[in-house]
Formats: C-alpha cells, structure tokens, sequence
C-alpha cells in the first residue's frame, strides 16, 4: 500500500463522510483530475488537428507527471515489486494514472507502437487499496461492474472487456463478484490496414467505476494514450509491462466453454461437469454465475468428485429460470488456479416452474461469452440446419453397409411386386416408411426417456448390451436360413424378406423397421451433430430431428414405390429371383458373424460360446418347426415341442448373457476391461501403443504438461475401425506418436462407460468417434469424425 | 449402479447444503406468493405488522442516507416523488434501516426523522430494523431494494427501483421505474411485466 495512497484517502475521507450532497457533486466525488491534466486537456483541444503536437506535449506530459508522481509518492522505494512496476508504467502508449484515494487507474497498451492491420491489447488497471473492491460483469448481491466509454478516430476498434475471473467477496450475509488488490482489465484493440504507418493513433476512454469496502465510492477517470504506428510488428514491450500482461493473461478463463448440466426447476440445483474437463486434484472450486439471479450468490456450494463428474449444488437465487445457465467454475489445485467457462444452456429443456421476466439491464452481467470462440460444436447448428442435416443424412443411410442386407430384401420384394397396380405398391411403401418412422420414433421417445431418467445414453447404445447384440444375431440367422431356403418363415415369424404379396403390408412394416434398427449404429457418425443438437433439445424438436432422419431413409423407397416409370424399370422376375435371394443370405450371415465379432469384444470366449450354442439351438429350433409342418399326429407334437425347447434354450443363453459380461456390471472400470494399460483394445490390434482411457490419466498427464490423444471407440462402430486402419495405425503417425512422447488414450465404449459419456459430454458429443488432441499447455483440439493420415500428422504438429 | 450411486451422492449433498445455509443468510422470497410476515418499529416507537396491513398495498424501500444510489435517487428528488405518488394511491410506503449499528447508514429515531424533513421525503413511516430481521426475511440485498405488496399480501415485485444502475442522476429520467410500472399495472389489473429485476446498489450493512 504505497504511502500516498493512504495519505490521499486521509484527506478525502471527510469528503466521503460529507452527509448530503447534492446530485452533482456526488457523481463528481470519486472524479480526480490533478491540476496538470486539466491543462494537458487545454493543451489538447487546441493542438487537437496536429498530431505532432501531440506527440510532443504527450512527452512532456509524460515527464512532468513522473515529476508529480515521484514527489507525490517518497514511500515508491519500499514498494512491493508490483507497486515498483506500476511507478514506471510512463511512456508510449500509456495513460496518465487516475487516483482516488480509493484506487489508482491507468490505461496502458501492451507496445508503444502497433502495425496498421495488426491488433494489440490494452489493459485498464486498477490497483485498489486494501479491503477494498472492484467488480466483475456479474457484480453479485450488489454493486456495479467498471464501464468504459471510448473515443477513437476511424479505423480503429475496442472489443469487449476481457473480465478476469474473480474473487467471492463476503459483506455480511451477502456477496460480491470481484476483484481486490491490483486487476487488469484487458481490452482488445484493433487497426485497419489502411491506417497510414507514421501516423500516431490517440485513444481517449472515459471509465466510471464503483470501489466499496463496507460502503461504495462511485468514481471516474478520463484516459488518453497516443500509440505510434509502424509498418513492422509492435516494439518489445519494456519488461515491467511485458510482466503486467503476462500476469493479466494469467488471471483470463480458458477459451472454449464447457458443456455441463443444470437443473434449474430444483432447489437446489445441481451442476455437473465433467471432471475430464478440470485439472488434478483439485482443492478449491467455486462458480461464479455469469448473470445475476440464476444463483444465490453467498451461498455454499459443496461439491464431490464422483468418478467422471463434478457434481455442485447451488442454491437458486431470484431468477433461475431466465439468467443463462453459465458462469466460470474457478478451481484451485497444488500448481495455482485455473477459471473454467461452463455453459449449461444445452439442458435448458429441463428448466420448469414460472420463468419470471427478468429485466435485462443492457450493461451491466451482461456480455455472457465475452466473445471467446467456443468448443461446443453443435452451439451453432439451428433446428433448421439439423433437419436437413438429419434429412440428408437419413438418405446416405441407405448406402450403409449395415442398411444393405435389408434393403437387399427390400429391393427383392419391390421386384416382385412391379407386377402389382400403383395402389398396392404405394400401400407397401407407405407401409415400409411407417416402419422406418415408427422405429426411430420408438427410439428417439426412448432416448427422451432415459435422458429425462438421468441415464448416461448415446447413440448406438442398443449395441452396448451383450443380449442384444446376440438376439440381433439370431434375428440375422434366422433371416439367412429363410433366404438360403433351409426354412420358410410363416405368418407367425415377422414375414421379412420372403412375404409374398398377400401379407405384404406388415411385412413391408417390419424391413422398415428392421432397416433402421440395424442402421443406428451407422448414423453415430454421420449424424453426430443433428443427434448431439437433438439430444439437447427440448423433445419436439429432438423427435423433429430424428423422425426427418428416418424420413430420409425412407424417401427413396418410397418413390421407388410410387413412382411407375422407375418401378417399371425393375426387372421382371423369374428364376433369377430364386438366385439372388439365396444370394443374398450370405450378407445376413455376415451381419450374424460380424455381430458375433463385436459380442466377442463385449461378452468374451465364454460370452461367444454361449451365443455360439444358442445360434445351433436356434438353427435347430427353426428346422424342426420346419420339419413339424411336413409331419404327421404324434411326431409334429414331438418336433413343436423340441423346437420349443431349442428356441427357449437359445433365448435363455442370449439374455443370461448380460450379468456375465466382464465390465458391464462393476460400475468402475467399465468396459475397459481391467486396468492395466494395454496395447490391444478392441477395435484395433495394430497402431500406436494405447492405454486406456480415465479421466485422472489424462488429468495427470495434461498437469505433467505431456501432450496427449484421445480416442473414444467401440467394437460396434465402423467409421472408428476405417480411422484406425487408414490412418492411426499408420507407420507415420505411430512414430508422430512415439516421437513426440504423446499419451495415446483410447476409451472403448463398446459396453456402456458413464465416464466415457461424460467426456463424450463435454465436447457435446453424444456418440463415438471422437478424436481429440491435447497439445501440451494447450487447449484441447477436436478432430474430425472421418480422418486421414495428414489430418491427424497436421494436427500433431501443431 | 451409477445412479444409484448419483442419487445417494445427491442426498449427502443435498444434506450438507441445507445444514450449511440453516444458520444463514438470506430468504429469497417469491413473487406471486404471500409476502413473508413481518413485525416492526418506526421512528415513532409506532409497531407495525403486515397482517395489520391486509386490504392496502404496501411498498418496502431499503434505505442507507449515505449509499451513492440512495444519494441519487433522493438528491433528484426521485424517490420523494414516487412516495407522494404512492401514498396518495392508497399504498403504505415503509422505508427500511436494516444497517446495524456501526455501519453506513446506521440512525438513530431522531436521526432518520431529521432525514425525512431535511430530504422532504414522504414514507408513511420509516422502520428501524437495527437486527436485520425485516431485510433477512425478504432478501434485501442492496439499498435502495424495492418490495410491492399488493392488497391481498401477495408480494407481487422485488428488485431494483428501476433499469439504470448508475449514480448518475442524469439516468433518472429515461429510466424505467419498475416501482412506477407495478404500481400501474397493479391498479389496471394487468400482470406485473417484470416482476423480478435485478437490485443495484450498495450491499445492505447486516
């Protein structure tokens, strides 16, 4: 506390204690302008057309307020090394300091000189008396954040203050958002290309402020700073600036928000965050809201680390409802500080009760984003956009290796019925898009559903139970042994494929629904960001998204169907039938094998066995049903009821499945199975040597400050298997890897992983793959879902 | 499992959070919901309590003579005007000290009259609420912090006396008055548009 300070306020306090004064002296009361700078502002108007003039008087300025300041403060010796800095703080592209009493103020650009087209950063700094305060946007239970008027000729552009993250300020039951100490405001500030070099830029702002200890002094300075231009990158900074702002920066949020979940309909509300997001071991954490009502401000607000999440609980304040859901979480750890933006205006769904309407004040919180770019990806992509997104994606569906087999069936039925009236065809394409939406209604109403539960879903999560994917299995046998001829599925079965034209109707109901089942895991990612937008949603625009989704896969069908000309172009059938339908079992045999391959990730040897041993009982099932319609009397009865047997048996395996699947049922590790590091996951023998994913290696990584790569895959999705083929198990990019000592950790979300679905939720994701590279000390880098060799090397280098 | 284990988590939490807050702070009362009870006394030893009050609408103002946005709304004469305004419209305007003693804005009975004269104001009464309890029970946070009751006892809006949180008494008169606005609203029999708005001021001196 520089002894001048101290002084100054001595002097002032019977001002400040003055009982009532008028209007225009009380917003004049913190205004302090020394005798000098009313000159220098004389001085100004009439040299104001010479820029030169100004150059030199700013000079002189300069000297004689150095006078001024060093006879005003003989304590400057025996300062704290930051009161040494800020005594020096002269020159170029610096402002007259402003002191209060309560404050001394000064604006300072980071360089005396900037280059036309170039931008450069000032910083509004206060350094405040002790035990008092400045504000935050959001100041808290009172109080009013800094504003700053600007001056400045054309060409030349401030952006918005970027606000360090700030202190809990207790006063009594209530509290403030702000700053004590020393604070620097820093402001970007930008030059046209076509300023003329030479020609010296002058910024003039006008700052008014509030600085309260237990009571406020509204206060309010005038600055100006002449910067020069050059046509080269700005001069070195002196050293005690380059300090000032290196410091300044230190205090500024991370960019990027994110994404984390509040209820704000509770009392209390709960924040979860995912705590891949924070650094290790941390001591501290707090929330700062953005915009006053959304919190009770003096409330405690406990949280707990549970595995994957952070959970906060904090206490409504008095307009939860209409205050954005985001704030800065400021967490303390043993290396220092960290403030994290957090926004959790993707679950603005589930905020219910009476919204009350807030009033906006236009200046004050507000300003929510500070302009920082944003890692949420899909924070842009509007309802329109995802419809067609989910439009055009629903028709790319139908050239899905996983669509193809049905859609094989399809096009054989659709054949044989080129014979039949328009009315009958468009009946059976109405009926086959009925399918299609009826299924991806029943999902997204299921999704809704478990999202509204809290349950950690994704898409493609169907695939991550071992009974599903083994009943699956047997649906695929079972559709290949009626194609092959071995069986004739009856009225009884669904009727896929092999219903003739008389029952054709809930037939062409259920390939359209067989197609799109089979086709979710395909749309992970194709559709990442219409579904991740669509799960954020409220639940008519998420059930908008996905049923354009099955409309896109539907509409070709169905114009084939209704369309004489092109179903006149089918061929006719025949013989040639017979052979294409034997032929196409053999892709349903390979969707049974290549589902035992993904049941072989989840489930084990033991897991396949058993599926292995249903799909026998199934095939013997199916044969003796076939064989009991040939028989006679006693030995039908004996052949249903073995066939009975055969089925239920295979039925049991498939669901006794579930509990003995490793990971699925420990809560802990989840589907990476154990926790040993490990080279050969799942989706991947060859590549870069892996370990497996959690939170805390990454946490412990990134602190260590070792560059990290993460990929979230499973058994089930392809796009992650072709990434991992043609380009993270090429030779390049392991030695990329080896070279540049990267933590390679790979998450397997093959079974269900809360803490994969919490990182998968952090970067508003709702599915795999996602590629994501941490450089070291620096912020995390999503990939693109579809790779290449040079994408991820580019990204390396980086 | 996990959400099992999210809920239970939830509880502890939950738990600790209310124990932590049970010997604290602030209520947050609630607009459109019976305005929290309240026993006190004016300057005059006058005890006044708002169950006594049913059938008028009642205005709470907190006041600190000393805060700038106080300052700033009685040196424009602003405040006196909106209590002429209200009082003569039938309201019982009760202007609140919830600073304790020692603090800014402290006052004697004696003193908080000289004020009223001295500023020409025009409270139905000014209560002296030296423990805090009045502004605890109804959250006020800053002075000036503005309370509508309306006839019924339903507290119909708290927040700031109006949108420009400044000092500057140059703001008053393009401000909107959210007080003013209520009190319009109440008598034409409309919802209150904004019936909760952000405080500014000084912090109250519990």
């Amino acid at each position: 506390m520089p002894r001048g300070i101290a002084d100054q306020h001595r002097r002032r306090r019977p001002l400040a204690r003055a009982s009532h004064p008028g209007p225009a002296r009380m917003t004049r009361r913190g205004r302090t302008r020394p005798a000098a700078l009313l000159g220098w502002r004389a001085d100004r108007r009439s040299a104001s057309r010479s820029w030169h003039a100004v150059r030199e008087i700013s000079v002189l300025l300069a000297l004689l307020l150095s006078l001024v300041s060093a006879s005003a403060l003989p304590g400057d010796a025996g300062e704290t090394p930051d009161a040494r800095d800020w005594a020096v703080m002269r020159g170029l592209g610096v402002s007259q300091a402003v002191a209060t009493g309560n404050l001394r103020a000064q604006l300072i650009a980071e360089a005396g000189a900037v280059a036309p087209g170039s931008d450069l950063e000032l910083a509004l700094v206060f350094d405040i008396r002790p035990h008092w305060h400045t504000y935050w946007k959001n100041p808290g239970d009172s109080g009013e954040p800094p504003r700053l008027t600007w001056e400045l000729p054309p060409g030349v552009e401030v952006g918005p203050i970027q606000w360090p993250y700030p202190s809990l300020i207790r006063v009594g039951p209530l509290a403030n958002y702000g700053y004590a100490g020393r604070v620097a405001h820093l402001i970007p500030l930008s030059v046209t290309a076509d300023w003329p070099v030479g020609e010296p830029i002058e910024v003039r702002a006008e700052a008014t402020w509030l600085v309260c200890e237990a009571h406020c002094i509204p206060e309010e300075g005038q600055f100006e700073l002449v910067l020069e231009t050059s046509a080269t990158a700005a001069e070195d900074a002196d050293r005690a600036r380059a300090k000032l702002f290196a410091n300044a920066r230190a205090r500024l949020p991370s960019s990027g928000r994110i994404a984390a979940t509040l209820a704000r309909g509770e009392d209390p509300m709960r924040l979860g965050v995912p705590a891949a997001a924070l650094p290790p071991e941390p001591t501290s954490i707090a929330f700062f809201a953005d915009q006053w009502g959304l919190l009770e401000h003096a409330a405690a607000q406990p949280w707990a680390i549970d595995g994957a999440r952070l959970l906060m609980t904090l206490t409504p304040g008095e307009a939860p409802a209409s205050a954005a859901p985001t704030g800065l979480l400021v967490v303390e750890h043993a290396d220092g500080t960290e403030a994290l933006p957090v926004d959790a205006s993707r679950t603005l769904a589930e905020a219910s009760g009476p919204i009350a309407e807030l009033a906006v004040d236009p200046t004050a919180g507000s300003d929510p984003g500070g302009g920082a770019p944003t890692t949420v990806e899909d924070a842009a992509l509007g309802l329109p956009l995802a419809l067609l997104f989910a439009l055009l994606g629903g028709l790319v569906l139908n050239l899905m290796p996983c669509v193809f087999p049905v859609l094989a069936i399809k096009a054989l039925a659709l054949a044989q019925q080129s014979q039949q009236g328009l009315a009958e065809r468009a009946r059976h394409g109405l009926a086959y898009s009925a399918g299609v939406l009826a299924f991806f209604a029943l999902v997204a109403i299921l999704l809704l559903a478990l999202r509204a539960g809290g349950a950690a879903v994704g898409w493609g999560f169907q695939l991550q139970s071992p009974s599903f994917v083994v009943l699956m299995a047997y649906l695929f046998l079972t559709l290949g042994l009626s194609l092959a001829g071995a069986i004739t599925l009856g009225a009884g079965l669904m009727g896929i494929g092999a219903a003739g034209p008389s029952r054709g109707h809930l037939g062409a109901f259920m390939t359209g629904a067989l197609a799109a089942l089979v086709a979710a895991p395909c749309t992970a990612p194709f559709m990442g960001a219409a579904l991740g937008f669509a799960l954020a949603q409220p639940w008519p625009a998420a059930l908008a998204v996905v049923l354009t989704l099955g409309l896109g896969m539907a509409l070709p069908f169905l114009l084939l169907a209704l369309s004489p000309t092109l179903a006149r172009r089918l061929p006719r059938p025949g013989q040639w039938m017979e052979y294409l339908k034997q032929l196409l079992s053999f892709p349903m045999f390979a969707t049974a094998a290549w589902l035992l391959w993904v049941l072989s990730v989840q489930a084990g040897p033991i897991g396949v066995g058993a599926a292995l041993a249903g799909l026998v009982l199934l095939a013997l099932g199916l044969w003796l049903l076939e064989a009991s319609r040939a028989g006679q009397g006693r030995w039908q009865r004996v052949a249903q009821v073995s066939a009975g047997v055969s089925l239920a048996a295979a039925l049991w395996l498939a669901i006794d499945l579930a509990p003995s699947a490793p990971g699925a049922s420990d809560g802990g590790s989840g589907g990476t199975v154990g926790e040993e590091p490990r080279t050969a996951t799942p989706a991947g023998r060859s590549g870069p040597t892996s370990t497996p994913f959690s939170a805390e290696r990454l946490a412990a990584a990134r602190a260590a400050g070792r560059p990290v790569f993460v990929n979230m895959t499973a058994a089930w999705c392809i796009t992650c298997l072709v990434n991992e083929r043609v380009a993270l198990s090429r030779p390049t990019v392991v030695e990329a890897f080896a070279a540049g000592d990267l933590l390679y950790l790979k998450g397997d979300w093959t079974n269900r992983d809360a803490r994969i679905t919490d990182y998968l939720a952090g970067f508003g994701r709702s599915g795999v793959p996602i590629y994501v590279y941490y450089a070291s000390g620096a912020e995390p880098k999503v990939l693109p879902q579809v790779l290449t060799e040079s994408i991820v090397l580019d990204a390396l280098e980086r | 499992m996990m959400l099992r284990l999210e809920t239970r988590l939830a509880a502890v939490l939950t738990a600790v959070a209310l124990c932590s807050l049970s010997g604290a702070a602030l209520a947050t009362p609630e607009v459109d919901a019976p305005a929290p009870a309240f026993t006190g006394v004016d300057t005059a030893g006058k005890t006044w309590a708002l169950e006594d009050l049913a059938g008028q609408p009642v205005i709470l103002e907190w006041t600190n003579h000393d805060c700038p946005y106080v300052k700033k709304h009685y040196g424009a004469g602003n405040m006196q005007t909106l209590q002429r305004e209200a009082t003569d419209a039938g309201y019982v305007w009760l202007s609140v000290i919830s600073s304790a003693p020692g603090t800014q804005g402290h006052v004697s009975a004696a003193e908080a009259d000289a004020l009223t004269a001295e500023r020409d104001a025009a409270p139905t009464a000014v209560l002296l609420d030296t423990e805090g309890t009045i502004g605890r029970a109804y959250g006020a946070r800053t002075t000036p912090h503005m309370y509508v009751i309306d006839e019924a006892g339903t507290l119909v809006y708290m927040g700031g006396i109006d949108d420009r949180a400044t000092t500057d008494p140059a703001d008053i008169p393009a401000a909107t008055n959210y007080v003013r606005l209520a009190m319009s609203e109440l008598e034409a029999g409309q919802p209150i548009s904004r019936p909760v708005t952000r405080p500014y001021g000084c912090s109250v001196k519990y």
